[in-house]
């Protein structure tokens, strides 16, 4: 498969579009403004954006910071199906795949909440249709009674390989986290096989791709690291995904060392390091801090049985997004610039629904603006 | 046999002197108790007053952590997270016996989860869903451990106020009775013995005067 090999018209049309959407997207200043407003006046300034006019709608079923995440939800899969719509060819395919994330999170919700009895109107207000399952087939999934049954009518989908061997034991205690946890394993995977079939902008693309598995999974390895009781080597190796930059192996070494010279060393061959220095760098203001600080800062974390600090989680994200952004500048006419406008609209609204939950628990601005990405 | 009923005979005199034995040692028993159990108060009180400002800042905390957590994955992802608890958390009810008062001792039974017990997917979900999850198994360890330590300390008040109605009664019904009744019956037997060495004094003098007559 070539995607965008030879830059063809539609391509370029796509990908201007997209890059056009991405300048319609908030702006600093506008996150300004809105955390000026009270949740009201939120409703009020969104309901004027042309992107957000299902807030209107849904003012009758929810109010304040309810009615903001689910209108916010809503736009987000509206947005990311009117993307598929507009993406040619192959670029279709990867932006499908691309989008399998949110087809996984309905999917489990659907299985869950079909296992353990939730009213179907409940579940429905949880599932974000932005991937490749539509509405129409996941309220068909949602009728069904059977974990069985549910598992059988996903038998089209792209990711069902992974779902058919739990077809038996679907519904036993834990089964639904190993499922949940193959599928992204599985995601990633395709994603990765789809990427390497070559494109425009596609070896960019790996790297990212592998710049977040390997992100992911150290996040994971300080999750599992952290609990009180030491977990098995198999949930570490469950829970890894692999195809990343940074061998598996080296993250099974990290999570049995227990000196702090041996974890710096290891955590300093790792790429994760200098994406660290520098997310701490813009969070704390600091232009001193070198990878060697962020290694000891992981290393106390660690010593401590500590999860991953938000904020810093927060930076290294927005420090991924702007490698995003700086690759979909360098190919323009590539899947890049689709998957930057997907990956920022994404944090959009993950930005507008941290201001209106954070408003409505009465956290302080400052903090607020700790969890927004931009 | 009702304290009216007691005759005021040598055997009743031997009742009441047995009664009154009787209440003055449940008395000193229960006096006992009623001490004893009000020191357990003061212990139980304040350490259900400690545990629960520990609840509440837990509760304060547990509450920011569902913030932070609904604001980074939003009340849905939340939700999706919450969807996946396979095992409901609970407590075993049992008792401990205090002065034989049973208070009660709740025992937390699947409230503390490790990562791969919550039954969410670890790829599926981020750290501040773990972070929430912590908050509130804390929280309800708290609520179980606060509720152990109130339903003591309400349970212990229900048997101080019994128990010191019944040091009362003992004390300024029942015991005073019985010594207006012990007094009543000693009274009456003096009484009835003047009357009785007055009678034989009364026979003798009669019979010494009819001695001399004849």
């Amino acid at each position: 498969m070539a995607l965008c090999g030879v830059i063809s018209p539609s391509c370029v049309y796509a990908c201007t579009r997209f890059r056009v959407r991405r300048t319609k997207l908030l702006s600093r200043e506008a996150y300004r403004r809105i955390m000026r407003m009270s949740i009201p006046e939120v409703v009020t300034h969104l309901g004027r954006q042309e992107d957000y006019q299902e807030i209107m709608d849904l003012a009758g079923d929810f109010s304040g910071a309810q009615l903001i995440e689910e209108a916010v939800n809503r736009s987000l899969a509206r947005s990311f199906r009117s993307a598929m719509a507009i993406a040619p060819g192959d670029l279709h395919t990867l932006t499908g795949e691309y989008l399998a994330r949110w087809d996984i999170a309905n999917v489990m919700a659907i299985l869950r909440g079909t296992v353990h009895d939730v009213p179907r109107r409940q579940i429905r207000d949880l599932l974000i249709p932005a991937g490749e399952l539509d509405s129409a087939l996941l309220d068909r999934l949602l009728d069904l009674t059977g974990c069985g049954d549910v598992l059988e009518s996903l038998q089209d989908w792209r990711l069902y390989p992974a779902l058919a061997e739990y077809y038996r034991i679907c519904g036993e205690k834990g089964v639904f986290a190993r499922i949940e946890d193959e599928l992204y394993q599985q995601y990633y995977a395709g994603l990765l096989g789809l990427a390497a079939s070559g494109c425009s902008g596609c070896q960019e693309l790996i790297a990212y791709l592998r710049f977040e598995i390997d992100i992911t999974n150290m996040k994971n390895l300080l999750r599992l690291h952290c609990a009180k009781e030491a977990c098995d080597i198999t949930v570490v190796d469950r829970t890894m995904i692999p195809g990343g930059n940074i061998p598996l192996a080296l993250f099974r070494r990290l999570y049995g060392i227990g000196t702090e010279e041996e974890f710096i060393s290891v955590f300093l061959q790792m790429a994760i390091a200098p994406v660290l220095a520098r997310a701490v760098r813009e969070l704390r203001q600091d232009p001193n801090f070198s990878s060697t600080d962020a290694a000891e800062l992981v290393w106390r974390r660690w010593h401590q049985h500590l999860r991953p600090v938000h904020e810093l989680e927060m930076a290294i994200t927005r420090v991924r997004l702007q490698q995003m952004d700086s690759l979909s500048r360098r190919h323009p006419f590539s899947v890049l610039p689709v998957l930057a406008y997907l990956e920022r609209k994404r944090y959009e609204v993950a930005n507008l629904r941290a201001i209106a939950r954070g408003k409505a628990f009465g956290l302080p601005a400052d903090r607020i603006w700790q969890y927004i990405v931009m | 046999m009702p304290i009216d009923e007691i005759k005021p005979t040598r055997a009743g005199l031997l009742i009441v002197r047995r009664r009154m034995a009787l209440a003055e040692r449940v008395h000193e028993l229960l006096s006992m108790k009623l001490d004893g159990m009000m020191l357990e108060l003061v212990r139980l009180t304040d350490r259900a007053a400690l545990q629960r400002r520990e609840l509440e800042e837990l509760y304060t905390m547990a509450r920011e952590m569902a913030a932070i957590a609904a604001m980074m994955e939003g009340a849905t992802g939340v939700l999706l997270a919450a969807l996946s608890v396979e095992t409901v958390p609970t407590y075993t009810p049992g008792h401990k016996n205090v002065f034989g008062v049973h208070l009660p001792d709740l025992e937390p039974v699947a409230v503390r989860k490790t990562l791969d017990q919550r039954g969410y997917g670890v790829l599926g979900t981020s750290s501040v869903i773990d972070d929430a999850a912590d908050a509130y198994e804390n929280l309800l360890e708290a609520i179980i451990a606060s509720a152990e330590l109130e339903g003591g300390v309400k349970q212990l008040l229900d048997e101080i106020e019994r128990t010191r109605r019944r040091v009362n009664a003992l004390e300024f019904k029942v015991i005073p009775e019985l010594v207006e009744k012990r007094r009543i019956i000693e009274d009456q037997r003096d009484e009835m013995e003047r009357q009785e060495w007055t009678r034989l004094r009364r026979i003798k003098k009669i019979k010494a005067k009819r001695a001399e007559k004849l």
